[in-house]
């Protein structure tokens, strides 16, 4: 009990509450403009935790992400351009809604719904994550590598595109992470002579780039989105709770799917909107509705995104494997904040790990009022020139990169990430998977090495542990699969 | 910057081979046969794999059906330069290196220019190739090097350098 007191004294200092509430209206305003995603917003406010108290930081990125995904629902629904991937699941029928008539509902489901949603996700973080971390306490190197290769593949079998080019992404990144000195002989490894390449590349300044400067590049080629027209609101939560009672279930399937997605690692909120869309349409009694501006997907993917947010942070917390992008730059966070992610975080910092849910719960509840008071600032915050805003993330890219380490190479590190985040992109290698790579990069070395010494270059140890077994099948037959899709259509097309 | 997937596959398989040969030329760790050099080795050789797959073609088809998912959703989103209907000229699409240029010209410029001037021209210049006016790129030029300035120097106290435009009077180095 004493912990849970504990907890609230954490999240109830000034600091810590103005830094949710500046960073609920920052999230709200970057995730309602177009081609602004969460994850950039989320790596733009990095440079800015630094100067945080701990809890103040994390809060930051909590409410942060939790906000810009709900908050991207609103161009979605009122312009037909979702504001960020995780809405674009379900953007078509949010937007017939307002054709029909009934904007207020479309984005009172949104809001309702995502909160309520990032309150089952919440919960399913309480459930989940202190049994798991009893277990993880008994993990061995074997089992870390195999929950870290797990992790990895799991990011390219969920990517939307082809799975070899996520593989190929995936271990662009973990090449990537072996640049340095910071490797089993301690020798410099890729550097080419370089000293700034000593340190490694740092993966803020490379999530800066693939995230914030090739949407700029973006931007670039693509033209203005068109302006949204002022009009009054009715009332946004008129409706919404015979709404829930009227759809219990297909939202309870939205969190579970949504809490699944999140936790598995690398697969985040947009992938839980389009899986938990398409699901509602399979399972829905009135599936010839949707697309016409019917609310059932909208509930169900509405809440499965947001829903995955809080999940995403179960396997983030317990083994430093990121749920979703959004993570893989909280964990470098709490890294730099002494919160190293691992089992022993719930026993030893108990009281932060309860500060954590607290503050989920109230960024969950907070997103209702702001999320109305948003709504109907819309039509002015949206009415922001890309040719004013685009210039701004520009330099703050360059700061916040030059603010992580005092140093202009990780500027230059940003500039090549851009590029580099673009050309992939532009062909088809998801660039999340790539992150992923980076991040876990010499988590998965240092695994894999040190479990090879240990078995003397043999590779049976890995799996003769039980635990161990269980998650090398897993990852077999995740690595195997797109060989065996490969075979089957093959196989058909000869037949 | 769309290449067809034999090019990039090719890529991926030189990348790979590299990257393994890098790796398998790092000395070794005396008395022991693991070393830094086996990770390199090991994803060199499966990125070389991959390559070759996406050289040939393998799993083409699920990106066909995301992308056909995605442009029912933003068919109404004009497409850019690449993959766009109507043909534009070629350098049009050298437009989106503007922000990484910029990037590199901050890193040349910033401490001997100073935070202000340099912050200044990346924001006019990536304003102006957006499509804004004058009447908005020139006070946007002005107005957020100075905010990001002071929210940087003042709160987060990152040293930022002055260069040409010292600025004493508010309050900046």
């Amino acid at each position: 009990m004493s912990t849970v007191i504990d907890a609230f004294s954490l999240v109830l200092q000034t600091d810590v509450l103005v830094a949710i509430l500046l960073a609920s209206i920052y999230g709200l305003v970057v995730g309602s403009l177009p081609g602004l995603s969460a994850t950039m917003a989320t790596a733009l406010l990095v440079p800015v935790t630094f100067y945080l108290s701990p809890i103040a930081a994390v809060a930051t990125i909590i409410a942060a992400s939790a906000m810009a995904i709900f908050s991207g629902d609103i161009p979605g629904a009122l312009l037909r351009i979702p504001g960020t991937p995780a809405s674009a699941a379900y953007t078509d029928e949010a937007y017939a809604m307002t054709r029909k008539g009934q904007p207020e509902l479309a984005l009172g489901i949104c809001v309702w719904f995502s909160a309520l949603g990032g309150i089952a996700g919440t919960i399913s973080l309480m459930a989940l994550a202190p049994p798991l971390a009893e277990m993880a306490l008994n993990f061995s190197t074997y089992e870390y590598f195999w929950l870290a290769f797990l992790g990895l593949m799991c990011a390219t079998m969920v990517a939307r595109s082809s799975p070899v080019k996520a593989i190929a992404s995936m271990l662009i990144g973990l090449l990537v992470s072996c640049v340095g000195i910071e490797n089993p002989g301690g020798t410099p490894r890729f550097t080419f002579g370089s000293t700034d390449l000593l340190g490694g590349i740092e993966p803020i300044p490379a999530l800066v780039g693939v995230f914030a400067v090739s949407e700029v590049m973006r931007a670039m080629l693509t033209s203005e989105p068109p302006k949204l027209p002022y009009r009054r609101f009715g009332s946004i939560l008129a409706g919404q709770w015979a709404l829930t009672k009227e759809y219990l279930l297909p939202q309870m399937r939205g969190n579970i799917v949504g809490i699944i997605i999140g936790v598995l690692p690398g697969a985040g909120a947009d992938m839980a909107a389009w899986v938990s869309y398409s699901m509602s349409k399979r399972f829905s009694k009135e599936p010839e509705k949707f697309g016409t501006g019917h609310p059932e997907g909208l509930i169900e993917a509405g809440a499965s995104n947001n829903a995955s947010l809080a999940s995403g942070w179960v396997p983030s917390l317990l083994f430093g494997i990121p749920g979703d992008t959004i993570t893989a730059i909280a964990i470098g966070v709490l890294y730099m904040k002494g919160l190293n992610p691992g089992p022993t975080l719930f026993s030893e910092r108990a009281s932060s790990m309860y500060a954590l849910y607290i503050i989920f719960i109230l960024a969950n509840i907070i997103m209702i009022p702001l999320g109305i008071i948003m709504i109907r600032a819309a039509a002015l915050v949206l009415r922001a020139p890309r040719a004013a805003v685009m210039p701004v993330i520009v330099l703050l890219c360059a700061v916040g990169a030059f603010a992580t380490g005092n140093n202009l190479f990780a500027v230059a590190t940003v500039a090549a990430f851009g590029v580099i985040g673009f050309v992939m992109e532009r062909n088809g290698y998801p660039v999340a998977a790539m992150v992923l790579g980076i991040v876990m990069g010499t988590m998965v070395e240092q695994a894999f090495v040190t479990s090879l010494i240990k078995s003397d270059g043999s590779i049976l140890p890995f799996f003769s542990r039980p635990v161990a077994a269980v998650l090398a099948a897993m990852t077999i037959a995740a690595l195997l699969w797109p060989l065996g899709v490969w075979t089957w259509t093959w196989l058909r097309r000869v037949a | 910057m769309q290449l067809s997937d034999r090019v990039t596959g090719l890529f991926m398989i030189a990348l790979g081979v590299l990257a393994a040969y890098g790796g398998s030329r790092l000395p070794p760790v005396p008395g022991q046969q693991i070393g830094p050099n086996v990770f390199p080795l090991v994803v060199g050789i499966g990125l070389a794999i991959c390559g070759g797959m996406i050289a040939f073609g393998v799993g083409h088809h699920y990106e066909q059906e995301a992308e056909a998912d995605l442009a029912k959703i933003s068919g109404q989103i004009a497409t850019g330069t690449g993959d766009g209907d109507e043909p534009s000229p070629w350098w049009r699409g050298l437009k989106a290196l503007v922000p990484p240029g910029l990037l590199l010209f901050y890193v040349v410029a910033v401490d001997r220019l100073g935070f202000l001037p340099t912050a200044a021209v990346m924001v006019l210049i990536t304003s102006v190739a957006l499509g804004a006016r004058l009447r908005l790129a020139v006070p946007l030029a002005i107005g957020a090097p100075l905010f990001v300035n002071l929210v940087f120097s003042k709160l987060l106290r990152v040293p930022l350098p002055s260069g040409l435009l010292p600025l004493p009077w508010l309050g900046l180095p």
